[in-house]
């Protein structure tokens, strides 16, 4: 038998995953240019020339994509590229 | 042949592109840069926040401690790019590197003008006595040089994306 400590006390909805997964958004603005924004998910994940422009038309035409997932770290230093060359971008835990 | 009928940047080999730009393209485009300089030295410009978007929309202490951890950062880098077009405004040619460079940093200053003009994704005709008509053109220029950027840099890039 499990000694308490070992027993996870339920709390409800409120107990999260520390480890769940984070994924990073890429959404709509009226200014970058679809050419420069498909270029940019190429050079920064190495996505084929058909996936970057697939996540570019839904960003332009739904709002938003994901454009990448992973822990926190990796998460925040895909945000920040896309920052540095000036796309829209938020993360949050899947 | 017009200067809007090529394209502003020719790949020549795996490390230079050479620069079709006139003296007076390139001194237009010290002069946008200088600009966007004085800009990012104003923090009070409400445009600025363009450059610096929220990462955490809906976490303001997850928010703040990314404001603390990028914004200097997404600055400098601003700077940073604003300086190597200076330095190689007047160059026939530029690596790859430098291109790369230009493609930000010109993207960032077209930002921060479609920000101050409010434009739409929609290009509408401007008015014949709308204050900003040069600011527009300026606008649409460097939408032509960044495109050129990448249609250069997309040659760069691996052909199955190798992802």
């Amino acid at each position: 038998m499990p000694s308490p400590a070992e027993v996870e006390s339920p709390t409800g909805d409120e107990v999260l995953d520390p480890d769940r997964p984070w994924v990073v958004l890429v959404w709509n603005d009226p200014i970058n240019l679809m050419s420069y924004v498909t270029y940019v998910l190429q050079k920064l994940f190495g996505y084929s020339l058909e996936k970057a422009t697939t996540l570019m038309l839904d960003v332009h035409e739904k709002g938003r994509a994901v454009v990448s997932s992973g822990p926190r770290e990796q998460a925040e230093m895909d945000v920040f590229r896309l920052h540095e060359h000036g796309l829209w971008a938020t993360m949050q835990q899947d | 042949v017009a200067w809007w009928s090529r394209f502003p940047f020719e790949p020549v080999d795996d490390e230079r592109v050479v620069v079709h730009l006139r003296r007076r393209e390139r001194l237009l485009l010290a002069t946008v840069v200088a600009r966007a300089r004085e800009s990012l030295l104003s923090p009070a410009d409400p445009t600025l926040q363009r450059l610096f978007p929220t990462a955490h929309p809906d976490d303001p202490a997850r928010q703040a401690e990314w404001e603390d951890m990028a914004r200097d950062r997404l600055l400098e880098a601003r700077f940073a790019a604003f300086d190597v077009i200076e330095a190689t405004v007047d160059d026939e040619e530029l690596t790859v590197d430098q291109l790369m460079v230009w493609s930000q940093g010109l993207n960032a200053i077209r930002l921060l003008l479609g920000t101050a003009l409010d434009v739409s994704e929609d290009l509408e005709e401007v008015d014949e006595d709308d204050p900003n008509v040069a600011d527009y053109a300026v606008y649409d220029y460097l939408g032509y040089l960044v495109d050129g950027t990448v249609r250069a840099l997309s040659t760069h890039l691996p052909p199955d994306g190798g992802a």
